[in-house]
C-alpha cells in the first residue's frame, strides 16, 4: 500500500510540475501536497485508533484547502462541502472508536484483533469509512470536488484519499479481524452494490469530463468494498489488487482529463471531439487506462475485477455477482462514451494542442504501468497473496 | 521436441505485430514481409504440431490460475487451420491493401489477433482462456476503428456487445471454480444442477456471441460497411466462428457433458435455429454485396449451433465441419467481395454486373464458394448441412424444418446475389475492369479448391480432424443410407433455383429477385422495422440502459440535495432560533447562566446520590 501510493504520488507531483506553474501560490500547493503524503503514510503506518484518527483528520484538512485553491466562490463552497461531509463522517468513526474502548479497554490494534464489536460501533465507523471513500450515500462530495486543479483531483481520487477508506476498513475488518455478525457480509456488499450502479449511472448521464471521472471512481470503489466484505483470501487479494490497479489506472484518466481541459478550456465533453487528431498521446494514454478500468486484458484491470467477481460467486451469493456484472456493463459503455465523444468524430474546437512533455510522460507512464501489470500479473499477484497470507497467519 | 515450441505460435505473431507498429509508416514492403514471415512460420509450426500431444505450464496468477497450454488433437486442429487462413489473408492483403490508410496499425492489428486466438486455443485453463479471449477485443476495436472516419462507433459497438458476453463468461468461470475447485478445462466435468445450468448458460453466451449468433450479432452487418474486407473474411468470417464454436463444443462436450435430453439442448438448438432463419431473411433483401454476406455469416453460425446443440454424434460432427467448411467458403467469398470491390470501386449489386467474362477466376471461385455454401453437392457444405439435417430430423421435424428453409432462402439470396454481379448486363461504367492481381486470386483459389477437396474427400478432413475430437466415435449412419433427406435437400434446391428465375424473369433483373418477399404484405412492414434499427438488440439495451440510468442519476441528484439542500436548510433553521435567543439583554443572559448550573447542580446531586 505504502509502496503503492508513494509511486503514484511521484508521478503525480511530476506531472504538477508542469500544471501549476501557470498559477499562483505554488508554495502554498506543494505545502499541502507533500503534507497530504505525509499524514498519509502516517495512516497506513498507524497501528492505534487515535493516531488513525489523527493523520485521517490531517487529510482531510489538506485536501479542503488543495479543493479550493483557486479560491473563486464555488471552488471554496464545494471544499466546505467536502470537509464537512468527511468530517461528519469520521465524527462519528471516533465516537465508534471511543465505544470500541469503552468495550474492550485499548486502543491499540494489536490488542483489539479478533474482539467482538457492536453493531453500533460497525454502523458508526462505516460511515466514516463511507464518507472518506465517498460510497453511497455519502459519495456526493467527490464529484463535486472536480472544480480541484487536475493533479489534485486525480490525487484525491484515484491513488490516494478515497483509498484511504478503503484501506482503514481493510485494516479493521480483515487485518485485525474484528468480529461482526455474519449479516454484515450481506449488508456491505450490497451497499457497495447499489453505490456502483447509481455512480455508474450517473457517469453515464454527466457531462462533464472530471465530473464523469469521479462518478467512476465512485463506482469502482464499490468493486474494491464487495472484494474486502466478502472477506475470503481470492476477494481481498484482489481488492488490493484493484486499489493498485485502479489507482493507476484511474489517475491517468484524470492527469489526461487535466490535459484535455487545459488545451481546450472545456471540461463539457459536448463541445469536444475529434482530440485524437491533435493529440494521439493522450488520447492513446486515455484509451489504454479506459480498458484497464473496464477490466479487458491483457490489462491489469481485468485481473483484479476478475478476482473480485469470482470471490463473490464463491460466496455463494450468485445474485451480489450479477450486481457487480451490470456495474461492469455499464463501465464499459461509459467510458467509450466519454472516449468517442472527446477525441473520436468531428472537431468541435480549434485545434488543441498536445500536451507538455512532461505531462505527456506521466501519462504515458501510467498507461504504460497498467498493461505491465497485467502482463507481468505474476509479480504482483505472488506479493499480494504472500502479504495476505502473512496477515493471516500474524493476526492467528 | 521441448514443450516451450508450444509457445511460439502467440509469441511470433505478438512480437511481429509490435515491431509492425514500431516500424516507420513509409518504409513499404517491410511490414508485409514481416507479416508474412511470422504466420509462414506459425503455419509450418502448426502443421509440425499436428497429431502431438504436448502441455506446458508456468505458474501464474494463482488461485488456480495457472499458464497452461494443452496441444491435442482438437486444438491442433483449429490451431492449423486459424494459421492457414491468417497466412492466406495476409498475403491477399498485400495487393489488396495498398494505399489504404492505417496500414502499420491493421497489419500489426491482425497479427496481435492471430497471437490472441491462438493462445485461446491452446489454453487449457479457464482464466488463461478468458485472458486471451478479451484480449481479442483490444484488436477488434482497433480493426474495425481504423475502417473509416464513422467506424468507431461499430467498434463501439462490437466492443460493447462481446465485451458484455465476455464479462458473462467471466461470471461462468468463477461459478465453475466454485462448483469443481478447478481451472483446468481438461479436469473439469460438472454437474448440470441448477447452478452448474446457470453456469452453463453463462459460458454458452460467450461462445455463441464470439461466434456471432443471434442476439449478438447486429455488429457484424455495420461492421461490413465500415470495415475492410479482409478484416471481415478474417474475423468474423472464420476466426471468430473457429474460435467461438471451438468453446461451444468443449464446454457441451467435454466439460458440461449434454445429453439429448437435457433442455440446455433444446436452447441451443432453438438459437441455432432462429439464428438460421432470422438472418438469412434479411440476407435475402441486401442490396450490397458484403452486407449480404454478412448477414450469411451469421445465419451459418446457427448451423453449427445447431449441430452441436443435438447433443447426437452426427449432429456434432456435422456442425463441427460445417464449423471449418464455413470458415473456407465464407472467407472465400468475402475476398471475391474484395476482389470486386478492388477493381470496380463498389459492392453496391445495382451498379454491378456482367462481370464474369472480365473477372473469370474470381467469377469460378465465387461460383464454388457459393454452391458450397448452399449446400450443392458434391462440394463440402453439402455433407456438413447435410449430417445437421439428420441430427435435427432426429431431434425434431421442426429444427430441420428450419434449417431446411434455411437453405432455401441461402441458395435463393446466392443466386441472386451471383446474378446481379457477374452475369446480367454490364454497367457501362465497368467496361474497363481487369481481373485482380494473383496475390489476391492465390488465396480464393486455394480456398475455392479446398472447398471441392473437402466435398469430394469427404472422408479425409472428417477422419483426420473432426471425428478424433469426439474420440474415435464414428457417425451412427453413413450419407448414403440417408437417401430421403438428400432427395429433399435436391428439391429445395431446385425449388430455389425455379424461384430464383421465376421471380428474376417477373421483376426484370437479378438484383430484384427478392423484392417479391421484401415487398409480401406482412413481411414488409417487419421489414421496415428492421431496416430501421427497431428490433437491434444493442440499440434496444442501450436505449434501456440509458433510461435506467437517468433513474440512477435521479436517485443520485436526492442523495445529494440531502447535503445540498436539506442539511442547509435544517442547520439555518436551528440556528434562526439559537440566534433569538441572543438578545443582548443582560439580566437574559444570566437567567441562561442560572438556569444552566441549577442543571449542572442536579445532575451532579443525582451522581451523588446514586454513589
Amino acid at each position: 500500500m505504502a509502496l503503492v501510493s508513494a509511486s503514484i504520488s511521484a508521478i503525480i507531483i511530476f506531472y504538477s510540475f508542469s500544471y501549476i506553474s501557470h498559477y499562483e501560490n505554488q508554495t502554498e500547493y506543494y505545502l499541502m501536497v507533500v503534507l497530504f503524503f505525509g499524514a498519509m503514510m502516517g495512516l497506513v503506518f498507524s497501528g492505534n485508533l487515535i493516531f488513525l484518527y489523527l493523520f485521517w483528520e490531517i487529510t482531510a484538512i489538506t485536501s479542503w484547502r488543495l479543493i479550493g485553491f483557486f479560491r473563486e466562490k464555488l471552488h471554496v463552497l464545494r471544499a466546505d462541502k467536502a470537509f464537512l461531509v468527511t468530517l461528519f463522517g469520521s465524527t462519528l468513526m471516533l465516537i465508534g472508536f471511543i465505544s470500541i474502548y469503552q468495550q474492550n479497554g485499548s486502543f491499540d490494534l494489536a490488542v483489539l484483533k479478533n474482539s467482538h464489536i457492536s453493531n453500533i460501533a460497525v454502523v458508526l465507523i462505516l460511515a466514516g469509512i463511507l464518507s472518506k471513500s465517498a460510497t453511497l450515500p455519502l459519495h456526493t462530495w467527490l464529484p463535486d470536488a472536480g472544480v480541484a486543479p487536475s493533479p489534485v483531483t486525480a490525487l484525491l481520487h484515484a491513488a490516494l484519499l478515497v483509498k484511504i477508506g478503503v484501506y482503514v476498513f481493510a485494516r479493521l475488518f480483515i487485518a485485525t479481524d474484528f468480529v461482526i455478525d455474519e449479516y454484515w457480509h450481506i449488508v456491505i456488499p450490497v451497499i457497495a452494490g447499489i453505490s456502483a450502479l447509481v455512480s455508474a449511472g450517473a457517469a453515464m448521464i454527466e457531462t462533464d469530463l472530471k465530473r464523469i471521472i469521479a462518478y467512476s471512481t465512485v463506482s469502482q470503489i464499490g468493486f474494491i468494498f464487495l472484494g474486502l466484505a466478502i472477506g475470503n483470501e481470492i476477494g481481498v487479494v484482489g481488492a488490493l489488487l484493484y486499489i493498485m490497479m485502479h489507482g493507476l489506472a484511474k489517475g491517468g484518466l484524470f492527469l489526461c482529463a487535466g490535459i484535455v481541459e487545459q488545451n481546450s478550456k472545456t471540461k463539457d465533453i459536448t463541445q469536444l471531439g475529434g482530440l485524437i487528431r491533435t493529440m494521439p498521446i493522450t488520447a492513446v494514454s486515455f484509451l489504454l487506462c479506459s480498458f484497464s478500468v473496464m477490466g479487458i486484458p491483457p490489462f491489469g484491470g481485468f485481473f483484479s475485477k476478475y478476482m473480485v467477481i469470482t470471490a463473490a460467486t464463491q460466496s455463494g451469493r450468485l445474485w451480489i455477482s450479477f450486481i457487480f456484472l451490470a456495474g461492469a456493463v455499464m463501465t464499459i459503455i461509459y467510458l467509450l462514451r466519454v472516449f468517442n465523444l472527446v477525441f473520436m468524430g468531428q472537431a468541435k474546437t480549434q485545434p488543441v494542442k498536445e500536451g507538455s512533455a512532461v505531462m505527456l510522460i506521466s501519462v504515458a507512464l501510467l498507461a504504460a504501468l497498467s498493461l505491465a501489470g497485467g502482463v507481468l500479473i505474476y509479480y504482483p499477484s505472488q506479493f499480494l497473496q504472500l502479504t495476505v497470507q502473512q496477515l493471516q497467519e500474524i493476526y492467528r | 521436441m521441448s514443450e516451450n515450441i508450444l509457445l511460439l505460435p502467440v509469441i511470433i505473431p505478438l512480437l511481429a505485430g509490435i515491431l509492425i507498429l514500431a516500424i516507420r509508416q513509409r518504409l513499404g514492403g517491410l511490414r508485409e514481409i514481416i507479416s508474412l514471415l511470422a504466420t509462414g512460420s506459425i503455419l509450418l509450426i502448426a502443421i509440425a504440431l499436428f497429431k502431438q500431444e504436448l502441455t506446458y505450464s508456468l505458474p501464474w496468477a494463482g488461485f488456480g490460475m495457472e499458464f497452461i497450454f494443452r496441444l491435442y488433437h482438437f486444438s491442433a486442429f483449429i490451431l492449423l487451420a486459424i494459421t492457414v487462413f491468417a497466412f492466406l489473408i495476409v498475403l491477399y492483403c498485400c495487393s489488396f491493401m495498398q494505399g489504404k490508410n492505417y496500414l502499420n496499425q491493421f497489419y500489426s492489428y491482425l497479427l496481435i489477433s492471430v497471437a490472441m486466438a491462438n493462445g485461446a486455443v491452446l489454453a487449457d485453463n479457464l482464466v488463461l482462456l478468458l485472458f486471451f479471449w478479451e484480449g481479442l477485443l483490444v484488436s477488434l476495436f482497433g480493426l474495425i476503428a481504423i475502417g473509416g472516419r464513422e467506424a468507431f462507433k461499430t467498434a463501439t459497438k462490437a466492443f460493447i456487445i462481446v465485451g458484455v458476453s465476455d464479462l458473462c463468461l467471466m461470471i461462468g468461470i468463477g461459478i465453475v471454480w466454485y462448483l469443481t475447485g478447478t481451472l483446468t478445462i481438461s479436469k473439469i466435468t460438472v454437474p448440470l444442477n441448477a447452478l452448474g445450468s446457470t453456469a452453463f448458460i453463462l459460458l454458452m453466451i460467450g461462445a455463441i456471441s464470439k461466434g456471432g449468433s443471434m442476439p449478438f450479432h447486429s455488429w457484424i452487418p455495420d461492421a461490413a460497411v465500415d470495415a475492410s474486407v479482409p478484416f471481415m473474411a478474417f474475423l468474423p468470417a472464420s476466426l471468430e466462428k473457429l474460435l467461438g464454436i471451438y468453446l461451444l463444443a468443449r464446454i457441451s462436450l467435454d466439460m458440461f457433458k449434454l445429453t439429448a435430453g437435457s433442455w440446455l439442448s433444446v436452447l441451443l438448438m432453438s438459437i441455432g435455429a432462429i439464428t438460421i432463419v432470422l438472418a438469412v431473411m434479411m440476407a435475402l433483401i441486401q442490396k450490397d454485396y458484403k452486407k449480404l454476406l454478412s448477414y450469411h455469416a451469421i445465419s451459418q453460425v446457427g448451423y453449427m449451433i445447431l449441430g452441436i446443440g443435438t447433443c447426437l454424434p452426427v449432429g456434432i460432427i456435422g456442425g463441427l465441419f460445417h464449423m471449418i467448411n464455413n470458415a473456407l467458403y465464407k472467407s472465400c467469398l468475402f475476398l471475391t467481395a474484395g476482389s470486386v470491390e478492388k477493381q470496380t470501386g463498389t459492392t453496391n449489386l445495382n451498379k454491378l454486373g456482367g462481370l464474369w467474362s472480365k473477372m473469370p477466376v474470381t467469377f469460378v471461385c465465387f461460383l464454388i464458394a457459393a454452391a458450397s455454401i448452399s449446400g450443392v453437392p458434391p462440394f463440402n457444405g453439402f455433407f456438413s448441412k447435410e449430417m445437421v439435417y439428420a441430427g435435427a430430423m432426429e431431434r425434431g421435424l421442426i429444427f430441420y424444418l428450419a434449417a431446411v428453409l434455411g437453405a432455401f432462402f441461402t441458395a435463393a439470396s446466392f443466386l441472386k446475389l451471383g446474378h446481379s454481379v457477374f452475369l446480367g448486363k454490364r454497367n457501362r461504367a465497368n467496361e474497363n475492369i481487369k481481373e485482380a492481381s494473383w496475390p489476391m486470386l492465390m488465396p480464393m483459389i486455394v480456398i475455392a479448391s479446398v472447398c471441392v477437396i473437402f466435398g469430394v474427400y469427404n472422408r479425409f478432413p472428417l477422419g483426420k480432424f473432426i471425428e478424433p475430437v469426439l474420440g474415435g466415435q464414428k457417425p451412427v449412419e453413413h450419407l448414403t443410407e440417408n437417401t430421403t433427406l438428400i432427395v429433399l435437400t435436391a428439391l429445395v434446391l431446385a425449388g430455389a433455383l425455379l424461384h430464383h428465375l421465376f421471380a428474376a424473369g417477373v421483376m426484370g433483373g437479378g438484383n430484384k429477385a427478392s423484392d417479391h418477399i421484401r415487398n409480401a404484405p406482412i413481411l414488409s412492414n417487419i421489414y421496415d422495422r428492421a431496416e430501421k434499427r427497431y428490433f437491434d438488440p444493442y440499440d434496444i439495451s442501450l436505449r434501456a440502459i440509458n433510461k435506467i440510468s437517468k433513474i440512477l442519476l435521479s436517485i443520485d441528484r436526492w442523495i445529494n440535495w440531502l447535503y445540498d439542500g436539506l442539511s442547509v436548510r435544517l442547520v439555518c433553521l436551528f440556528s434562526n432560533e439559537i440566534r433569538r435567543a441572543h438578545t443582548g439583554n443582560y439580566s437574559l443572559y444570566l437567567l441562561w447562566s442560572l438556569l444552566g448550573s441549577i442543571i449542572i447542580l442536579i445532575v451532579m446531586l443525582k451522581g451523588l446520590g446514586s454513589w
